[in-house]
């Protein structure tokens, strides 16, 4: 058990920052760390999110087929690429979804509405074509299918006199 | 719209039930739009097609909300202060370097965020306790901007955010609480205990780098998946502040009566600090004000409002003082600023 750094107390909060090369660990007991004015709650948020290495394992390189982003680079930031990376990376994210929700894993809030004028579903068309047409000039012809049949669906989805 | 400071002070409790112990309520909603990546993985046009859509459904005709659109490019570095210090933008927003931009109510108390670690945080904090009334106001900003746009939405874990931290509902709620009492008796790790138990996390009111100031501390939800907004709001309501409110008047009403001559000296070395000193610093101004609101509350102190006390908590934060003084001013120059408006509105 650790003890405080500033009494013999034990230690309730732990901190790890790394500048310069320098690890400056910080123990603090319930006392201190109020006065600290450290964040203090039942889930130890930087304990979870900044040492992943057990809760994400296996392939790192695994990458979101919207937005590009690995498993690598989430390990390091902490933060998803885009709303697809939740589907993508659902196996690695289970674990720790879980524990910094508590056990929480289905969402009993509100819904949104459906939004009436749907600026976005022609920007997703647009952002789709801008990357239909890379594809096509990179000649990376199989990732041009897939964004093909996504247009297509989306096409389907919309009102059926546009495009 | 002219941008006020000196208007509505988030921390003005003075009329509010509950107000000696709750300063302040915010709620706070995050929110991603469908179709484009997270904030971190947006190219600089990405960014560009976010505020535009934000700034069009934000400044669309609606009356009643009066919304201020601002690029934070165009926003010059004191008010930028200043809004941090009110919790307006968060200081990540401040220093932002890609496209961002905030939506601001003209009464300095509801904001949107645009392309802040999600594209879109709807804020408002009121003084005292309103956590119902906040929970309303950010309500009203969502609805306005689904109605337009799609937001990142799963049937599980509800809406996307950029943090698994924030699922579900997006949502946090937090109060700013003044526990000068349960330090003095020594209690303050109960009301750590009972934050653990209810799934929420407390932080001290902190400058930069120092410790927490003027026995302030904040206590929002630590989880926002698998409850209702409605209970994350009740939480803090309901579970958290009737028991703590209770006990920090108590610890109060103690220290008056068992330790009377202490609670005396303190308050009134506080005053006598404040209404001679010619150099303050934040921590020494914020916690002498600390005090002199116990001794207030405790009916130590008749001639001082509590709530020129209140305001004085938030004007005298840097951005505050440079928006009043002119922004040129260095640290130095802020803390006879400091010094001088305190001894101007505790004058004897
Ligand atoms: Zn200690
Ligand atoms: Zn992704």
């Amino acid at each position: 058990m650790t003890s405080c750094d500033h009494c013999d107390k034990p230690a309730i909060y732990h901190d790890v920052r790394i500048a310069n090369g320098v690890h400056n660990t910080t123990h603090l007991c319930a006392e201190h760390a109020m006065e600290a004015g450290v964040s203090l709650g039942p889930i130890d948020l930087s304990v979870v999110l900044h040492s992943t290495e057990n809760a994400i394992s296996g392939d790192i390189s695994k990458a979101c087929p919207d937005c590009g982003m690995t498993v690598a680079q989430y390990k390091k930031t902490s933060l998803l690429g885009c709303p697809s990376c939740y589907q993508t990376f659902s196996d690695e994210l289970n674990s720790i979804i879980t524990q910094v929700q508590n056990n929480n894993t289905q969402h009993i809030g509100r819904a949104p509405a459906q939004a009436s004028v749907d600026l976005t579903r022609h920007l997703q068309i647009r952002r789709l074509l801008k990357k239909l047409e890379s594809a096509v000039s990179q000649e990376e012809y199989e990732q041009a299918a897939i964004l093909r049949d996504k247009l297509r669906e989306l096409h389907t989805s919309g009102e059926p006199n546009e495009n | 719209m002219k941008i006020d400071p000196d208007y509505n002070c988030p921390f003005n409790s003075d009329h509010t039930p509950f107000g000696d112990v709750v300063l302040s309520s915010r709620a706070r909603l995050a929110r991603n739009l469908e179709g484009f990546p997270f904030v971190n993985r947006s190219t600089t046009s990405d960014c560009i097609e976010v505020t535009s859509l934000l700034s069009q459904i934000c400044t669309k005709n609606n009356s009643n909300l009066q919304l201020k659109w601002i690029e934070m490019d165009e926003l010059d570095s004191v008010t930028t202060e200043m809004f941090v210090e009110r919790h307006l933008i968060s200081s990540s927003l401040a220093h932002a370097i890609h496209p961002c931009a905030i939506a601001v109510g003209p009464e300095l108390s509801r904001s949107v965020m645009v392309n802040e670690e999600d594209h879109i945080r709807i804020q408002s904090i009121r003084p005292g306790l309103q956590l119902t009334d906040v929970r309303d106001d950010v309500h009203q900003l969502d609805l306005l901007v689904e109605e337009i746009i799609s937001y990142a939405f799963d049937d599980q874990l509800g809406f996307l955010t950029a943090c698994p931290t924030n699922l579900g509902t997006g949502a946090r709620f937090s109060v700013m609480v003044h526990l000068p009492g349960l330090r003095l008796v020594k209690d303050l790790e109960r009301v750590r205990r009972a934050c653990e138990g209810m799934s929420l996390a407390i932080r001290g009111y902190r400058g930069e780098g120092s410790g927490t100031m003027a026995d302030l501390y904040q206590v929002s939800n630590q989880i926002t998946l698998g409850n209702t907004e409605e209970q994350l709001c009740n939480i803090l309501s309901e579970d958290f502040l009737p028991p703590v409110i209770e006990w920090e008047r108590k610890a109060r009403m103690t220290i008056a009566k068992e330790q009377s001559q202490r609670l005396d000296d303190q308050t009134f070395r506080s005053l006598g600090l404040l209404q001679n000193a010619r150099i303050l610093t934040p921590e020494e101004a914020m916690n002498n004000l600390g005090n002199i609101r116990l001794g207030i509350s405790l009916d130590r102190i008749d001639t001082i409002e509590i709530s020129t006390v209140n305001q004085l908590l938030i004007e005298i934060h840097p951005g505050h003082l440079r928006w009043k003084y002119g922004k040129e001013l260095d640290d130095d120059e802020l803390n006879t600023r400091r010094a001088d408006l305190i001894r101007e509105k505790l004058g004897q």
